[in-house]
């Protein structure tokens, strides 16, 4: 059963020693215009069954159509950029050749350029067209910790809801000079010692209390 | 032709191809096919000097539309399901390639080899020793199952 996920299709061996005619077929835009020129030249069975083979070998190994902005592996596959981009989107942490499961990257492709090819620009420089629904669907590991984040924020500032009070009073208490303040040693300022340590003592139960839960 | 999606595209080539050239034993329902191209019916025989050989199986294939990018649904359907120690009673197959090890260059056709030759290095018909809870507590996806590929000999 694994061995055949390994298993490379026999003809990528034969890639490297293909005849110039039909490696600029590579950027032709769609097979259908390879294949409709290819019928009526009057060939013989023969002929054309090869050319068939021949055209097989440069196919993508993804889409299986004749490879667009062909790009090729360092272990020698070769692919349409859009196609591998989009396979090296799907598991960007383990990113691997879809034929023979080497390490891949997209600094480790290298773009093909036939003689056909009037622009010689690198395909890995174009943003490859991807399905909609690629690009809206979050990963699903970020968008919990980014939910887990703000969330656990938004409880901590209610949990600490004893706070603002706290710091109220103390700044009423600091900020403002008391001008009803008693004097020493009457009853009313006797009161407002008493009340206010009745606070802090309160306060600092609540601290305690919060630390403890 | 230019308005089929590339899932489209590359099923209708793969569909072409498994006509064209099947491996041994393997056929496509092409009429079934032909109804819905994301729903494939492939009939298969078990390979001869094995223990399903002259047995008859089906198995389903679902694909979405991510296909290549996303393995496709594979189960085995119908009145006979193959007894072997890693398909269960109800079609599901454990086999990596299917889920963690999938890759946009495997194919129906090399999905279906894969079958035929588990089954056929199999040396005791018997089902996977979880069948039974398994088969009752299993999600319909094969896929949303979290298999562990454990068993490399068969």
């Amino acid at each position: 059963m694994r061995p055949l996920a390994r298993q490379e299709l026999p003809t990528k061996a034969v890639f490297y020693s293909k005849d110039t005619s039909v490696s600029h077929k590579i950027m032709a835009s769609a097979s259908e215009d390879v294949e409709t020129t290819r019928g009526d030249g009057g060939e013989s069975p023969n002929t054309k069954d090869d050319e068939k083979k021949e055209e097989s070998l440069l196919e993508c190994n993804i889409c299986l159509d004749t490879a667009k902005d062909a790009v090729v592996s360092l272990c020698g596959h070769l692919f349409c950029w859009p196609c591998l981009h989009q396979w090296l989107e799907t598991r960007p942490n383990h990113q691997v050749c879809p034929v023979c499961k080497a390490a891949i990257s997209k600094e480790k492709v290298v773009p093909l350029y036939g003689r056909g090819s009037t622009k010689q620009e690198d395909p890995r420089d174009k943003v490859p067209p991807r399905p909609a629904g690629q690009r809206t669907e979050p990963e699903p590991g970020n968008n919990f910790s980014g939910f887990g984040f703000g969330d656990s924020g938004f409880h901590m500032s209610f949990g600490i809801g004893a706070f603002p009070f706290g710091f109220f009073t103390s700044t009423f208490n600091i900020g403002e000079p008391r001008p009803n303040v008693g004097p020493h040693g009457s009853p009313q300022y006797m009161e407002e010692q008493f009340l206010s340590k009745v606070f802090l003592w309160l306060a600092l139960l609540f601290i305690a209390w919060l630390l403890y839960a | 032709m230019t308005c089929l999606s590339p899932s489209e595209r590359r099923l209708q080539k793969e569909l072409m191809s498994l006509i064209k050239d099947p491996p041994p034993g393997v056929s496509v329902d092409a009429d079934q096919v032909e109804q819905n191209l994301f729903l494939w019916t492939i009939h298969m025989e078990g390979a001869s000097g094995t223990l399903y050989e002259g047995e008859r199986f089906q198995l389903q294939f679902k694909f979405s539309n991510k296909y290549p990018f996303d393995s496709p649904e594979v189960t085995f359907t119908g009145s006979n399901i193959p007894v072997h120690p890693h398909i269960y009673s109800n079609g599901h197959i454990c086999l990596s390639i299917l889920t963690d090890d999938w890759s946009p260059a495997l194919s129906v056709q090399s999905v279906c080899l894969s079958i035929v030759s588990m089954l056929s290095s199999c040396k005791e018909k018997h089902r996977p020793p979880d069948n039974a809870f398994y088969v009752k507590t299993c999600n319909k996806n094969p896929k949303k199952t979290k298999w562990w590929y454990h068993d490399d000999s068969v």
